[in-house]
């Protein structure tokens, strides 16, 4: 079986709630990790504008390729959900290795800044799944924009739209996120592209 | 995190209460006597945390937090203070003000106490039943963040000011609109409760078309609005007039509205028309002001009559300006002139009181007060206490401190006691209030953190935050109503604000102050409204969140409010709503007109002084800080970095790329920090938000990024705030 995310972007408002419940609920200091992130994408220029935020994690892709180039097999996906986790004891660290990093084109790996730091990502709060609940990001939005569960029914419950704004679907990974996107009706050109807060591999 | 293995992660209950205008459900999780996270409540409709209220534990465990009492040991500013013991700590406070009031008099000690921790036992109560017991002390008047609406309401509806936000738990009332006029209003940042932008994103997708005034292109543009509508700091006023010209010329008034409940229409009409200064307020009348096209008003106007029901959501930002209160009034008549009153952001029904009991704290009556005639300003509605003319502005404090009876106000001022209020950081121009702060024989700052006001102090008293003591959120008249537990021991020798006044009282040689803990208290308050309303037992209540309270039926006991606002009895003069505002017309100023009028503010781009300083400065929140709370916090201040935005237009035309580092400056003082250069602001307009924390050099100029720097201090006639009302300029700082 494998779990998916939804993003309902049209509410996203770019409050950073998920981004701060996240580091709380997994006590991640500020720095250069984030599991969660915001992209704030703007388009046009004054006074024709177009602004969407958001929200972007590790999406625990079907064929994932931090698995596949993880030379210690510290990475692996959990066949019961697909959720894909990391054993940070068994990992060699950004300097010595860092492989996971250049491989994911969602720059989901996670490094802190500390000497010899290993991989940490988002794993859909496991420790909350496994007790039933939704994840911090899920039950901290205020807009209700996020939603997570076994693909199958998040594809029932809100259709099939697996690209949006600033987001390529990589049918070599098959990454497990649904979109409800914002679309920009009037095709502006792109201005820029922030991720918030802004994490070590894109500083 | 380390672990605690020998306690077990319970929740505990609370209201986030940090002076955002919301109150959100907060479920920590603690282990024996230490918090290890929070959690939203995700119960359907309730309000969830915002990045600010999840990032508490940060703020509970900040190294800098305040936690022993603290003596100045350098020069006032420098932030030279040794820890001293509470006993020696209160035994000063007390020397000093028996020392003030003996040689000056009660009238000669300030104090001032902001909204942080704004509920019950907590508040300025605290310290106003302790002063008033002393003798007496000098209170402020007016409302910071909506004195302008607040004088609009009151003089055209006889009214205090509402505003539909989740604490009056009316959002519903966005759902039926199908136009929502979001005027100056930026809910995702300020949010007043995270139910708000859910209530007004599920007005979206039910259909309603959205409309932004603004200079700026909000986060909350970005997510609800169909238009964005670029306008001048200071005009909105000239719009909303231009507005009612365009509705009046093609009849598309209530007339029968405007007949059955209003009055002062025709003279209105008048001034709208332009028949007594011969100036018809056109739609090309106010695009020359504004920088509105006339089309785009007139269009605005046709939406607004023909769109019924439709709100016309003037935030209380735009009236933060010169003649602020113009701009309230503007907008009152414009939705009385077309019936739209359903919606009125700013009126408050008159309703009787479903609860008698009171659950504030008590107090004797302010001696200081006694005799006192009311200010001329004086607002109906308000209390003989709030109108007195013994009592100083909250913005003019520092004017005040300078200035005192020989600038004409009531007394000279030798002491001032700040609670829970960075008002140095917070109050326009602060380079001035510094000077007065140097004049005062005695300062008090009952505090958290070393802020730029408790850096000026001679003793700072350390407070708890509000997850480390008891409150109850018990509204005036009924409501909802909660408990904030206390989570954990208080940190330090930090204590509650009651707590500290209970110390202070025994010091002073007060024996009434009264001698119950904040649970007593808490527990006292709810049985006596358990005889008035149907509540759950204390320990239900401790584990339940928000509650309604329903009143209980009792012989000559009020009904809750009725949510339709009878269209009759307002306690005004003639008991309608006043479009010509027999109160304003009493004050008999020509600067606070009985009909609403446009002027235009001081330092606009006619002014002379706009050769200089050529750009309108505006000072709006940011999202990671409740005003200057919050700003110390690792979490949030790696979520946005405190910059000017500047229109691209600007930026060009002075060599400034984003990230530069800038110099912001005008005769009031300089800051220096990065711009963000951007397409989401009008050019002419830069924004620095408010409440970095002021961080002067040697010099005097401000590394923080402290927009009241630049601000400048002076109210509105009819009391409005102005910090959007100021000149500047900016310049690149040499590498």
């Amino acid at each position: 079986m494998q779990y998916g995310m939804y993003i309902n972007e049209n509410r996203c408002m770019g409050c950073f709630a998920c981004v701060v419940a996240c580091k709380d609920w997994h006590d991640v200091p500020a720095g250069p990790a984030s599991w969660m992130r915001v992209k704030t994408i703007e388009k046009g220029k004054y006074p024709d504008l177009f602004v969407a935020f958001l929200p972007v994690t590790c999406n625990h892709c079907l064929h994932p390729a931090c698995v596949a180039v993880c030379p210690v097999e510290a990475i692996s996906k959990r066949p019961e959900d697909g959720i894909v986790t990391v054993d940070r004891e068994a990992c060699l660290g950004k300097d010595q290795c860092g492989l996971c990093l250049q491989a994911c084109p969602y720059d989901a790996p996670q490094f802190g800044e500390e000497a010899d730091a290993r991989m940490q990502k988002c794993d859909w709060c496991l420790d909350r799944l496994t007790e039933g609940k939704k994840p911090i990001c899920v039950i901290s939005c205020p807009m209700q924009v996020i939603d997570i569960g076994p693909l199958d029914e998040l594809r029932a419950q809100y259709g099939d739209v697996r690209e949006t704004e600033s987001f390529t679907y990589s049918e070599e990974l098959a990454p497990s996120v649904l979109f409800k996107p914002k679309r920009d009706e009037r095709n502006l050109a792109i201005g820029k592209i922030e991720v918030t807060p802004r994490v070590g591999t894109e500083g | 995190m380390a672990v605690d293995a020998n306690h077990e992660e319970k929740i505990i209950r609370s209201i986030c209460s940090s002076h955002c205008g919301g109150t959100c459900e907060m479920k920590v999780h603690v282990r024996g006597n230490r918090i290890v996270r929070i959690e939203s409540d995700d119960g359907e409709y309730k309000p969830r945390l915002c990045a600010r209220g999840h990032a508490y534990r940060q703020r509970v465990y900040a190294p800098d937090r305040l936690l022993y009492p603290l003596k100045r040991t350098g020069v006032r500013g420098a932030g030279e203070f040794t820890r001293i013991s509470w006993d020696e700590a209160l035994e000063t406070v007390a020397g000093e003000m028996n020392r003030i009031k003996a040689r000056y008099g009660n009238a000669a000690m300030l104090h001032f106490c902001s909204m942080c921790d704004p509920h019950t036992l907590h508040h300025v109560g605290a310290f106003h039943r302790l002063l008033c017991q002393f003798g007496g002390y000098t209170a402020p008047w007016g409302f910071i963040s909506h004195e302008g609406a607040t004088f609009s309401a009151g003089v055209t509806y006889g009214t205090r000011r509402k505003f539909l936000s989740q604490s009056e738990h009316r959002l519903e009332e966005y759902l039926s609109s199908r136009l929502i006029i979001m005027w100056g209003w930026n809910p995702v940042t300020t949010e007043q409760g995270t139910l708000t932008p859910l209530f007004l994103a599920q007005s979206k997708e039910k259909g309603a078309r959205f409309i932004f005034v603004d200079p700026r292109y909000t986060d909350s543009a970005a997510v609800f609005a169909d238009q964005w509508i670029p306008i001048r700091p200071g005009t909105d006023g000239a719009v909303l007039i231009a507005m009612a010209y365009v509705i009046i010329q093609e009849n598309l008034q209530d007339r029968d509205f405007i007949e059955a409940n209003t009055i002062g229409f025709d003279q209105f009409k008048a001034y709208v028309l332009g028949l007594e200064d011969g100036a018809a307020k056109t739609p090309q009348w106010a695009e020359a002001i504004s920088s509105v096209p006339a089309a785009t008003i007139e269009n605005l106007a046709r939406a607004y009559a023909c769109n019924k029901p439709a709100t016309l959501a003037t935030s209380i930002s735009p009236g933060r300006t010169a003649y602020g209160e113009q701009y309230h009034r503007a907008a009152a008549a414009l939705e009385a002139i077309t019936g739209n009153l359903q919606f009125q952001n700013w009126l408050s029904a008159p309703k009787k009181k479903a609860v008698k009991f009171n659950p504030q704290l008590e107090s004797p009556p302010n001696p200081v007060e006694a005799g006192a005639p009311p200010r001329k300003n004086a607002l109906p509605f308000r209390g003989v206490s709030v109108n007195s003319s013994a009592r100083v502005n909250v913005s003019l404090f520092a004017d005040a401190i300078l200035k005192g009876k020989a600038g004409g106000y009531p007394h000279d001022y030798k002491m001032i006691w700040l609670s829970n209020t960075n008002y140095l950081n917070q109050l326009g121009e602060v380079n001035k209030t510094v000077k007065a702060f140097q004049q005062l024989e005695f300062i008090l700052v009952t505090e958290q953190f070393m802020t730029a006001t408790a850096k000026m102090a001679d003793i700072v008293l350390p407070v708890c935050t509000f997850l480390e003591r008891e409150d109850i959120l018990a509204p005036r008249g009924g409501g909802i109503y909660a408990l904030l537990n206390k989570v954990i021991e208080p940190l330090g020798e930090s204590k509650s604000q009651r707590q500290i006044c209970q110390a202070l009282a025994l010091k002073l040689g007060l024996t009434d102050y009264g001698d119950k803990t904040d649970g007593e208290m808490v527990e006292h308050i709810v049985t006596r409204l358990s005889e008035e309303v149907d509540l759950p037992d204390l320990d239900s209540l401790r584990k339940q969140g928000f509650v309604f309270g329903r009143p209980k039926k009792t012989e000559g006991g009020g009904q809750p409010e009725d949510k339709k606002i009878p269209p009759t009895a307002f306690p005004t003069p003639s008991g309608k709503i006043e479009i010509r505002s027999e109160i304003a017309a009493r004050i008999n100023d020509p600067l606070i007109p009985a009909i609403p009028t446009y002027m235009e503010t001081w330092e606009s781009l006619n002014d002379p002084l706009a050769v200089k300083y050529p750009l309108q400065l505006i000072t709006p929140h940011l999202k990671r800080r409740a005003h200057s709370q919050f700003d110390n916090l690792p979490w949030l201040r790696e979520l946005q970095t405190q910059a000017i935005s500047v229109n691209t237009v600007d930026a060009d035309s002075r060599g400034i790329r984003s990230g530069d580092l800038v110099r912001v400056f005008n005769d009031r003082g300089a800051v220096r920090i990065p711009a963000k250069v951007t397409e989401r602001i009008m050019p002419g307009v830069v924004a620095l938000p408010q409440g970095a924390w002021y961080s002067p050099d040697e010099n005097g100029i401000d590394y923080g990024g402290c927009a009241n720097v630049l601000t400048k201090n002076q109210i509105s006639p009819g009391g409005a705030f102005t910090p959007h009302t100021a000149l500047v300029q900016i310049e690149k700082v040499g590498q």
